[in-house]
């Protein structure tokens, strides 16, 4: 039977040793940027006024935490049980990956200390995609801890029978309203997704239509959809190195990895068709950097979907991750290729302001992998 | 055997995608009603062939924001070349094979304003007078604004610790309260820009053209472009040329709107979800399908 076990192990390793020193090089630089602002630090100007703290930081930080949101689908509403054991590390990766997408927005905003406008009545501002991205992400974060709750009780719970304590009791009944965190686990990355995608309404033909679209909030949800399946596989292949020649396990990828399949390829029919019917037809062919990145994100989704048609673990590891870089990329095009306030802008994030997006993500990967040697996450034999 | 593609689709449109589906489907996408210009609504009228290009109104806009010079990196004074955080309000010149013309620039105090719509802590807002106007203190300088507005009108201090958003905001807390109008239109020598109510501008506007055709391009910049604004543009030179650009009638603000208030209307929509999904999730609490 398998079941959720700490992984043990030494907590201090070179993995960890490097992602806390990239962590520290991004600590020193976000102290600099406080100190003088952003505009010493990035490259970012009027006209390109959201770089890669924000599309990086939170937009594609938030499609990489698609895990959660893909496993409470198939595990509670398609009642997938087989699924269940990425469910625990699934939902601590996405905890992690939106709690940093909202730190991002602290060093990436001007004021802010402001930020608690969010939650303040009188300065909320329903009509703002933003606004809905800002308050789903806060909401999320919590249903997402109480997902994760029951694991780290579990350290804490009494061996044996009949036995109780406060953690067990919190425990069973977390376990009896999970049907109700699990609703919000569902809704709220959809709206947050869809959201997403519906910052790019406003900002209208500086987007280029290749990306622009009335329907780009529903691509933004299909998109993290397939990019969700892609993440639950590589982050279970992480942990389970060995079982990868056992041929059980692989079919059990591949299942999950079909479904993205599936998913990418009506999204991909989609996007073309959405793109001819607004007139952007002319731009499929029209040799230039928009192009360019165009067809670098379809070609990855394509190659990856080719891949997976084999089903060996190299194929999988392969597949997977070329179908989540085309995804990442989706986003990134859209904001920054794809966008142009005035003709023949260009920006390109400076080493600093980089150095501050990989370090956030490299917490992010230094906190799970200590979380999963202490509390009960991976499954295991 | 694995997941039914059939179900899972269906599923997917039902169940969650439903939510960015419906209001495609139902056609109501667009259904947020166009925002019109209103009687008590103040603006400008810019004559592109009226005006000399003496820039007195740049120096009168700085003079009424009480706004420090633009120095070149040596410290002496440079002519502003854009708008900037110090510069609210400026004079380009479009010379070409359509014509030599000047053009003013500043915020245009759009009638249904994508900075408005979008701002997520209402740091700006559509005054009563029609004015766009801007409040730091609700403002988390998360820069959507800078990325949403068709004209690239406002401007962040990236280069302060705690910096803020800068544009025109039509002198309403200094010229307008003690001179009536702002530092532009009342340094204007020649009557290139004038301030007044919206619709009497707009009257004005149509009677120039109607007296004078040849003069003109058959087009009041601002009176639909972009969902209208209240600065309004005459010029000979083509609009496009003067850097205003081709917009749609509609705001992009009545689109994404649309779209918004339709999903989220009293939160019903995003209620039934819930309460769907939650219900599947009860049901299937007692065991999982082995398959």
């Amino acid at each position: 039977m398998e079941h959720e076990k700490a992984l043990g192990g030494k907590l201090v390793t070179s993995q960890t040793a490097f992602l806390s020193l990239l962590f520290l090089i991004c600590a020193g630089l976000l102290a600099w940027r406080y100190a003088v602002g952003i505009g010493p630090v990035s490259n970012l100007t009027d006209h390109q006024s959201w770089g890669v703290w924000k599309v990086l930081g939170v937009l594609v930080g938030a499609a990489f935490v698609n895990g959660g949101y893909v496993t409470a689908f198939l595990v509670y509403i398609f009642n997938r049980g087989h699924y269940h054991r990425f469910v625990r590390q699934a939902v601590l990766f996405s905890l992690l990956g939106y709690s940093i997408a909202a730190t991002s927005l602290v060093y990436d905003t001007g004021r802010y200390v402001n930020l608690l406008n969010f939650f303040i009545p009188k300065y909320m501002q329903p009509n703002s995609a933003l606004f809905e991205v800002g308050i789903c992400i806060t909401v999320y974060i919590v249903v997402l801890a109480v997902e994760f709750l029951p694991g780290f009780l579990e350290k804490f719970m009494p061996e044996g029978e009949g036995s109780k304590n406060f953690a067990s009791t919190l425990h069973s009944f977390l376990n009896k309203i999970l049907f109700l965190t699990v609703g919000f686990g569902v809704l709220l990355p959809t709206m947050h997704q869809s959201g997403l995608g519906a910052l790019a309404l406003l900002m209208g033909q500086k987007i280029s239509l290749l990306w622009q679209t009335p329907w780009i909030s529903f691509l933004y949800v299909v998109s993290s959809i397939f990019m969700g399946t892609c993440i639950v596989v590589l982050v279970d292949m992480l942990f389970h190195q060995k079982d990868l020649k056992n041929r059980g396990y692989s079919d059990l990828l591949k299942k999950i990895l079909n479904i993205g399949r599936y998913v990418a390829a009506f999204w991909i029919v989609f996007r073309f068709e959405e793109i001819i019917r607004q007139g952007g037809g002319h731009l499929l062919y029209d040799a230039g950097f928009e192009f360019f990145f165009f067809w670098l994100e379809m070609i990855l989704i394509v190659i990856g979907m080719i891949v997976l048609r084999k089903s060996s673990p190299r194929a999988i590891f392969t597949g997977a991750s070329l179908m989540l870089a085309g995804g990442l990329l989706y986003r990134i095009n859209t904001y920054i290729i794809g966008y142009e306030s005035v003709p023949g802008m260009t920006y390109f994030p400076s080493v600093p302001e980089f150095l501050i997006s990989v370090g956030m993500f490299a917490l992010q990967f230094l906190i799970f992998i200590t979380l999963v040697k202490i509390f009960p996450v991976v499954s295991q034999e | 055997m694995g997941i039914k593609r059939r179900s899972f689709l269906k599923g997917l449109a039902g169940a969650g995608a439903g939510l960015t589906v419906a209001p495609l489907f139902t056609g109501k996408a667009q259904a947020r009603e166009a925002k019109m210009v209103q009687d008590s609504h103040v603006g400008m009228l810019y004559d592109a062939t009226k005006c000399i290009g003496c820039k007195s109104c740049e120096t009168g806009c700085k003079t009424a924001n009480n706004l420090p010079v633009d120095l070149d990196p040596t410290g002496t004074f440079d002519a502003p070349r854009d708008l900037s955080i110090n510069t609210f309000n400026i004079i380009k010149l479009y010379d070409g094979p359509e014509g030599r013309s000047f053009v003013k620039r500043q915020c245009m105090h759009c009638v249904d304003p994508s900075c408005v719509s979008g701002c997520p802590t209402s740091a700006l807002n559509k005054e009563e007078n029609g004015i766009v106007s801007y409040n730091k203190d609700a403002c988390c300088g998360c820069r959507y604004c800078q990325m949403n507005c068709p004209y690239n009108i406002p401007k962040f201090q990236f280069n302060d610790w705690y910096g803020q958003i800068r544009k025109c905001e039509l002198c309403r807390e200094t010229n307008l309260v003690t001179k009536g109008q702002p530092g532009c239109t009342e340094a204007c020598p020649t009557g290139a820009v004038i301030f007044g109510k919206v619709k009497d501008l707009l009257v004005e506007a149509k009677s120039r053209i109607q007296n004078s055709p040849d003069s003109y391009v058959n087009h009041i910049y601002g009176e639909k472009d972009g969902g209208g604004t209240s600065v309004l543009y005459l010029s000979k030179v083509p609009f496009e040329k003067l850097g205003l650009p081709n917009l749609p009638d509609h705001s992009q603000a009545s689109v994404s709107e649309g779209i918004q208030h339709t999903l989220y209307q009293g939160l019903i929509l995003p209620g039934v979800v819930y309460a769907v999904l939650a219900g599947i999730a009860f049901k299937n609490r007692s065991g999982h399908k082995e398959d």
